[in-house]
């Protein structure tokens, strides 16, 4: 235990180049074990991905990074503070510099686009109606979507729903922005230009991005960093262009679709001819 | 013995649930006096929960209370007292009907709705992603709902009693005979502030525990279509209970 604060503490000291860091944590759910000894580092003004099968628990991740959850064991310090100390009031302190979006965009479905957009600084500040109005429209500029301000989501495709979603998250300046599989469902046009927003918000705002996804080819495009999550745990870490390279085998299974590998095709059974023969005992 | 262990199990978890639900309570509570500064979130809960019930009540109302003109008239005719009808009725639509049956179609028509709007936000991560915005979706969801259901339900009672005493005047009055200034006259004379004052505590009460139960439930609800689907049917078959239980305990503590 005091080993464990004392890394915490190292950590926190380290903070000025890593924006996040994840060290010995343990998850689970139910009995049911998530991560095992996770450790990773997110650095600051970079993109990085976090890729894996579906099922690795990459959207808990994003959930632990976000203080939703808590870790069994081990501490996850995000911009110089350990969530595990933070108080309720702390928490939501630090949220304020994050924005994330989620997988289905989660606008609010009684509000109209631009209020979607205008939801957090109409809730944590007091802007006059005409400085808000701008700011909304200039991140509704920036995501190409200024024209569709007075649309409800209803009316807003799957690709067009996520850039609004962006927007909202970026409206509060925040300094990290995370993507819960941004990609998934949406066509090659709106992928494309969700990928180029998401690196042009990265760069041009000086803000660092974590995006978990598992469609590869889309990531390598856009990522600095990359991650692969398998079993709980970190397979594989490095640039795109080491990860495709790379030699061990779960890693090619996944950079390169096969459908068998050490991640198996079949869900864990018994022998398939006693199970088969079993039945027709019955 | 499987039995006892069986109504034991039920009650015990009736008993949490009740007690998360005073809980649930505190915490909106301690939300209410910030929520009330932004008031207009408030009106556009009022207005969602009570005037889009008013057609409903309305109609039911008129409906009660013409009901209560025959079935009253029937009744006093018997023993030669029908001028008696106009507080007859105006005495069991305030204390007791306008109340109850207003809180009866409020938890089936703006209850449903609370709670299937919440489960629904929960099961779309809409709630999640408020929290992700530092915004505690108790504050912004599910105070204004409460407090806008409390203020809509005496309201909306009181309308109910209104068009109810209307209703049974037209029976009364003008399809049975009974002579119109006796109807009203006999009202004024008997109906008192403690009998309006009765109806109006009731439907305060209905309406802060309709709104409770509403609101928990969509809060609380499984994030899957058969979860919000559950909640907004536990939402009507609770109030209903409850409203009928708190109406007895009422009523007796009110004599």
């Amino acid at each position: 235990m005091v080993e464990e604060s004392q890394a915490a503490a190292a950590d926190i000291a380290a903070d000025a180049e890593n924006i996040v860091t994840i060290r010995g944590l343990d998850y689970g759910v139910a009995q049911r074990e998530i991560f095992r000894d996770l450790n990773i580092i997110i650095r600051r003004g970079r993109v990085t991905a976090i890729m894996g099968p579906s099922g690795t628990g990459k959207t808990t991740l994003l959930r632990l990074i976000t203080g939703q959850i808590v870790p069994d064991r081990g501490s996850v310090i995000v911009d110089g503070k350990d969530l595990s100390q933070l108080s309720r009031t702390g928490l939501y302190a630090l949220r304020q510099s994050m924005g994330m979006l989620f997988q289905n965009g989660a606008l609010l479905t009684d509000l109209d686009v631009f209020e979607n957009i205008a939801f957090p600084l109409r809730e944590h500040t007091d802007l006059p109606e005409p400085l808000i109005r701008r700011l909304v429209l200039t991140k509704l500029h920036a995501v190409g979507l200024r024209g569709a301000a007075a649309l409800v989501p209803a009316e807003l495709s799957g690709g067009m729903g996520r850039r609004v979603a962006l927007a909202r998250a970026m409206v509060m300046d925040p300094k990290m922005l995370i993507y819960d599989e941004p990609f998934a469902g949406l066509d090659p046009i709106s992928l494309g230009v969700v990928l180029r927003l998401i690196r042009q918000m990265n760069d041009a705002l000086g803000i660092t991005s974590i995006v978990v996804s598992h469609d590869v080819h889309e990531i390598a495009a856009v990522a600095d960093d990359c991650y692969l999550l398998s079993g709980g745990q970190v397979v594989a870490s490095g640039n795109p262009k080491q990860l495709q390279s790379s030699e061990s085998e779960v890693v090619r299974q996944f950079m390169n679709g096969l459908a068998d590998g050490p991640v198996p095709f079949h869900y864990p059974a018994p022998d398939y001819a006693t199970q088969i023969l079993a039945r027709e005992a019955d | 013995m499987s039995l006892l262990r069986e109504l034991w199990r039920s009650l015990r978890s009736g008993l949490e649930t009740l007690g998360e639900m005073m809980l649930f309570l505190g915490r909106m509570l301690a939300y209410t006096p910030a929520s009330l500064r932004r008031f207009g979130l408030i009106v556009h809960q009022v207005y969602n929960t009570g005037a889009l019930s008013l057609v409903i009540i309305m109609l039911c109302g008129l409906f009660v209370g013409m009901v209560l003109g025959l079935q009253g008239f029937d009744v006093l005719q018997r023993f030669g007292s029908e001028e008696s009808l106009g507080t007859m009725t105006a005495l069991s639509l305030l204390k007791e009907l306008g109340p109850v049956v207003t809180a009866l179609l409020f938890s089936g028509r703006a209850g449903t709705a609370l709670a299937s709007e919440i489960g629904l936000m929960q099961a779309t991560d809409q709630l999640a992603a408020m929290r992700m915005m530092a915004v505690d979706p108790i504050r912004r969801v599910c105070v204004p709902r409460f407090v806008g259901g409390i203020i809509a339900m005496p309201l909306l009672a009181a309308i109910f009693s209104g068009i109810g005493i209307y209703g049974a005047q037209l029976v009364g009055v003008q399809m049975m005979g009974v002579d119109s200034g006796q109807f009203w006259s006999q009202m004024r004379a008997s109906v008192e502030t403690r009998d309006v004052m009765e109806g109006v505590i009731k439907s305060c009460v209905f309406g802060v525990a309709c709104s409770l139960i509403a609101v928990y439930e969509g809060y609380n609800a499984i994030p899957t279509a058969e979860g919000v689907g559950r909640a907004t049917t536990r939402t009507v078959v609770i109030s209903a209970v409850v409203t009928l239980v708190l109406d007895y305990m009422l009523t007796a503590a009110l004599r």
